[in-house]
């Protein structure tokens, strides 16, 4: 066990303040889940945590209906969801707007811990600690995430998509932390969905998990995007194997070849928790269920996590 | 539960009730206070250093870094052992046991052997001046594999020893044969043994369906919750060593640490506060190494296992290797066994090599067998005992192979289980004779449970991905046999106390009580059983081998006895009667027919106790040893779904019928067959040491070491056959380890039914179902 210092940061432009005097060894403190494990395992160097629990930027958790069409003149409100950094996990499910327009971020964030881990465990902190294997990762990808992040250098969105860059690796500089996350509203007829394969029902890391948001006119798919956990070096988007599905139907056919090209993208290892040809099976087989669930919901049935 | 098979008996009023266990509301609300809740002034807190090599030699170990650390007092390696030691030997020099092995000594023969403790002020300072330790190895060839380690050309996986102690061993079952030393030239192989009957060539020739098999089973975890704990006071001034310990068995622990320290047992004193789960595994692993650290510190000394360090550092069960095959007759009558056990026993001695040979062999009435039975030396942490100690590993190859010649000549595999089960005074394969058993009974019950009866619609109801299966396996276990002691004292207020050395492990003392109550015709309630130490208790064997009600159930009822015919003495005084005219209810001692000419149990105590009373004090005493052992047979019905596409088991509904001889408590009865169960579930399914290719554990974590959760586990029906045995109390068997022996092979054989193909290496991953399913190619995970 390190001795650790612990500071609260008073607002945002504090919390930078305390990461810039704090040096390499100074981090921010979320949920706590996985950093406080790290430090007491000596996984990660840590002297100082600085908590943003407290700041009104990183609690916020509020979803905006893209703006009617017969809204009076003037009128706009920045349609889509942001969650705050520190929003611990069971309100994220919770939130009876979530659970309408973004399953898979449901689905994926119920399954991350048991409930006292969920009372305080994070999406942003689970995005910061760049797992491979993160359970809300792929989800966040598939329904277009954006990290808003501070620093000394001032603020910047990261798509999630491109955050993490390798194990326990991300795109944040020095002093730089995620302040929210936000979720572009989903098209009317469109639908999420997110799986992982464990060898048990609860209390496991993912050996495979995906995840996928497909949107559709008519029995076309206009939009799609897929992504991938535990199978590569970082949680995985596959946007060439989602741009494939765009512009036809989702029969038996196009689902096969989603599968299929998703289990050839997977760049998985074997280790303990599967090899690497159960894992790209795995691919296969999660891929086709998530955009099963995902058309469903999109036409209006539903479908059960 | 359903009770089955009750035979006419007497009319108890408290045994054979569902008395809530008197342990229970602590344990629930918190407040039980376990070994590492013990503190103590000026107490030192002990970390383990772990080797990272399966085997290597100990170049140096340089202390200085760790001692930099502020708050670390002291490093202790094996060298200073010897200050601990009485007569000034050191037990870790080159030992034949792995208990002598308290520190490695020049040599670690198994990655998670520790090497050297570093004692600090806090725990924060030890675990910060474990991490700063300098040790320098020099890696030697490790043996990880059990067949090539039987080579003989196999190196060896440590230098041969003198005697081996199998006290803990024995401590599970009492069998008659024990396997033979090697010989001579050292080997791996540390024992061997084999029993024979009939002619196996005849006995093949003889049959018509004939199946071979190898089977692999995992090495596991006991999964006990309270990891292990030592506290140590030592007192320089007296030299009074006090340990606190989580343990099955405090006298077990005080033998252990006078034969270790040489500590002469006037001057030691072994307190078991309450456990928190043994399962075999709480068998003096850390009280000697933590009463050395107190002597050698010469201030209390605590050591708590993290749950790291007892996944490596732990005595795990043993994995295994099972060569089978068998021969029956088309009409279902088996003929002949040839089969073969090797246990990975890891570093050192342990492994149930004879139980394991003995039990394959005697559950059916096989008229020509032969089975070897080995015990295996390799580079692997060493074994333990389990919950009936290597029967699960042979049961899955037993119950498979039977499962499988059914399925080939198209009868019922409950049938075939009913035609060729044992019976009472068939010979076992050792040749002696099976007192009392209801194994026919028990597979009976299973016959016509409805899980079986309806199997064909659960198979009917698998869809193109999802199949259903089910599977019946059968287990058992002989049941242990050790001396026991109990004393009852009556109380002022006309109730009773009563002590015992047994620790209470699944709510024995509770059942204890029961049997006081019944006997004393109290309520419960009037009845409190405590578990003494080793300094204020009678003797008491471990609670392990399923016998610490079979045993201690009957000293206490002995004891009761005692104490009414101590009371019947005084108040025949006193009433002016004959004592055989006297009967105990209500509280009172009453002359049978005439309930007015009583007396009551105050008014004993009283004249018993007082200042200037006539009589001598009440204390009633039962001195009991037990010869003839009480079997219990399991049968077990699981049925589950496996996606065909991801290999993933759900298990939906799951039976377990058990010979249980008499349910003193059936509560306390159905929960041991439930945690059976459960366990063996997690044996079938999922729990297994993970090993890379230079044999370093990868899971030593229960997040990757995957036991059952409640997510995982379906409602499981119990039913309590009840043939009673010919010497337990009021006809009571062991209960607590059959259940644990049948689960991972009914399991195994649902899995088949489901997906018509066989899994051969226990737990059934997914992984491992989709390869045998020919879903996979490549091959299997490192270590799996």
């Amino acid at each position: 066990m390190q001795a650790l210092k612990y500071a609260r940061a008073a607002s945002v432009d504090d919390a930078i303040r305390l990461l810039r005097d704090g040096g390499e060894a100074a981090r921010v403190l979320a949920g706590g889940t996985d950093l406080i494990v790290q430090a007491r395992e000596r996984r990660r160097e840590v002297h100082l945590l600085v908590d943003i629990k407290r700041l009104a930027e990183t609690m916020v958790l509020a979803y905006h209906a893209p703006t009617p069409p017969d809204a009076p003149p003037g009128f706009y409100i920045y349609p889509g969801l942001e969650v705050g950094a520190a929003v611990p996990l069971y309100r994220v499910y919770g939130d009876p707007d979530v659970q309408r327009h973004y399953r898979a971020l449901v689905e994926a964030s119920h399954v991350i811990g048991g409930t006292a881990i969920q009372g305080r465990a994070t999406l942003g902190g689970n995005l910061a600690n760049a797992s491979p294997a993160a359970d809300s990762i792929p989800a966040m990808m598939a329904l277009g995430g954006v990290a808003r992040v501070v620093g000394a250098g001032g603020t910047r969105e990261i798509p999630v998509a491109e955050f993490c860059t390798g194990p326990g690796r991300s795109a944040l500089q020095p002093t730089e932390f995620i302040v929210s996350l936000y979720f572009p509203p989903p098209a009317s007829r469109s639908g999420s969905a997110w799986e992982r394969f464990i060898p048990r029902n609860e209390m496991d890391i993912a050996v495979v998990n995906a995840a996928a948001y497909l949107a559709f006119e008519g029995d076309t798919v206009s939009e799609a995007r897929l992504a991938l956990g535990a199978v590569a070096p970082t949680p995985l988007a596959l946007p060439d194997v989602a741009a494939a599905l765009v512009g036809r139907p989702l029969d038996d056919a196009a689902i096969d070849r989603a599968s299929a090209a998703a289990s050839a993208a997977a760049r998985p290892i074997s280790d303990m928790r599967g090899t690497e040809a159960q894992r790209r099976r795995l691919v296969g087989v999660l891929v086709g269920r998530v955009l099963r669930k995902a058309a469903a919901r999109a036409r209006g049935e539903e479908v059960p996590a | 539960m359903t009770t089955a098979d009750r035979p006419e008996r007497p009319q108890y009023r408290v045994i054979g009730t569902r008395a809530k266990r008197t342990e229970g509301p602590g344990k629930v609300t918190g407040t039980t206070v376990y070994t590492a809740d013990v503190q103590l002034p000026r107490m030192l807190h002990a970390k383990m250093v772990l080797s990272p090599h399966a085997h290597a030699r100990i170049v140096r170990i340089e202390g200085a870094s760790a001692l930099a650390v502020p708050g670390v007092s002291r490093v202790v390696t094996a060298a200073d052992l010897s200050e601990a030691i009485r007569d000034g030997s050191n037990p870790a020099v080159n030992p034949s046991n792995r208990g002598d092995a308290l520190i490695a000594h020049t040599e670690v023969v198994f990655a998670g052997q520790p090497v050297a403790v570093v004692l600090g002020e806090s725990l924060a300072a030890a675990e910060e001046g474990a991490a700063a330790l300098l040790v320098e190895y020099e890696p030697l060839p490790a043996v990880l594999d059990i067949e090539a380690a039987m080579r003989a050309d196999s190196p060896l996986a440590r230098r041969p020893a003198g005697a081996v102690d199998r006290s803990e061993e024995s401590a599970h079952v009492t069998i008659d044969v024990h396997a033979e030393e090697s010989g001579s030239a050292p080997t791996n192989i540390s024992s061997h043994v084999s029993f024979s009957r009939g002619d196996i060539a005849t006995g093949f020739a003889e049959s018509e369906v004939v199946y071979e098999h190898t089977w692999r089973s995992a090495t596991l975890h006991q999964g006990y919750i309270e990891p292990q704990a030592t506290v140590a006071d030592f007192q320089p001034a007296t030299g009074e060593l006090v340990v606190w310990t989580t343990t099955q068995g405090q006298f077990h622990e005080r033998d252990t640490i006078m034969k270790t320290l040489k500590w002469p047992e006037t001057k030691l004193r072994v307190i078991g506060p309450e456990l928190g789960g043994g399962f075999g595994g709480k068998m003096a692993q850390s009280s000697p190494l933590v009463s050395a650290l107190a002597v050698i510190a010469k201030r209390p000394v605590k050591l708590v296992y993290s749950r790291k360090d007892d996944l490596l550092a732990g005595r795990p069960a043993t994995g295994a290797l099972v060569k089978i095959k068998t021969g029956m007759k088309r009409d279902g009558t088996l003929m002949a066994l040839e089969a073969s056990v090797a246990y990975d026993s890891g570093a050192y001695p342990g492994a149930p090599a004879a139980t394991g040979a003995l039990l394959m062999s005697s559950f059916y009435r096989w008229p020509h067998l032969k089975v070897d039975g080995y015990e295996v030396l390799t580079n692997h942490v060493s074994a333990g005992a389990i919950r009936a100690p290597g029967v699960h590993n042979v049961m899955q190859a037993v119950e498979q192979n039977i499962d499988e010649m059914a399925r080939q000549a198209g009868l019922d595999a409950a049938e075939v289980r009913l035609r060729n089960a044992v019976r009472t005074g068939d010979p076992m394969s050792s040749g002696k004779e099976f007192p009392a058993i209801g194994l026919v009974e028990t597979v009976e019950r299973a016959q016509s449970h409805p899980l079986w009866q309806h199997r064909d619609e659960v198979r009917a109801a698998s869809t193109s991905t999802k199949k259903r299966g089910v599977g019946l396996a059968i287990g058992g276990w002989l049941g242990g046999l050790q001396p026991a002691a109990a004393e009852l004292f009556l109380n002022s207020d006309g109730t009773v106390n009563g002590v015992t050395g047994a620790l209470d492990i699944s709510g024995t003392n509770t059942s204890f009580a029961q049997i006081v109550a019944e006997e004393m015709n109290l309520p419960l309630e009037k009845v409190s059983i405590t578990t003494g130490d080793t300094r204020t208790a009678p003797f008491a064997g471990m609670s392990a081998g399923s016998k610490t009600l079979f045993t201690m159930g009957k000293a206490l009822r002995d004891a009761a006895i005692d104490l009414r015919q101590q009371m019947y003495e005084v108040a025949a005084e006193r009433l002016e009667a004959n004592p055989d005219d006297l009967e105990v209810d209500g509280g009172e001692v009453r002359v049978k027919g005439v309930p007015t000419k009583n007396i009551s149990y105050e008014r004993l105590a009283a004249i018993t106790t007082g200042f200037g009373a006539l009589y001598k004090p009440l204390v009633g005493r039962g001195t009991v040893t037990a010869r003839v052992q009480a079997p219990g047979f399991t049968a077990q019905i699981a049925e589950v779904e496996v996606d065909t596409e991801t290999g993933f088991v759900e298990v939906k509904n799951y039976a377990s019928v058990q010979d249980v001889g008499f349910a003193i408590n059936p509560m306390s009865v159905e929960g041991q067959l439930e945690g059976g169960s459960v366990q063996g579930m997690g044996i079938g399914l999922w729990e297994e040491y993970i090993y890379d290719d230079s044999g370093r554990l990868r899971n030593a974590g229960l997040l990757d070491y995957r036991m059952p959760t409640a997510a995982d586990v379906p409602d499981i029906d119990s039913t309590l056959v009840e043939v009673p045995s010919e010497d337990g109390p009021y006809g009571a068997r062991g209960v607590g380890e059959p259940s644990i022996t049948a689960g991972g092979a009914a399991l195994a054989n649902a899995i088949a039914d489901a997906i018509g193909a066989r899994v051969p290496m226990m737990p059934a991953t997914p992984e491992r179902i989709l390869r045998a399913m020919g879903k996979l190619g490549g091959s299997e995970a490192a270590g799996g």
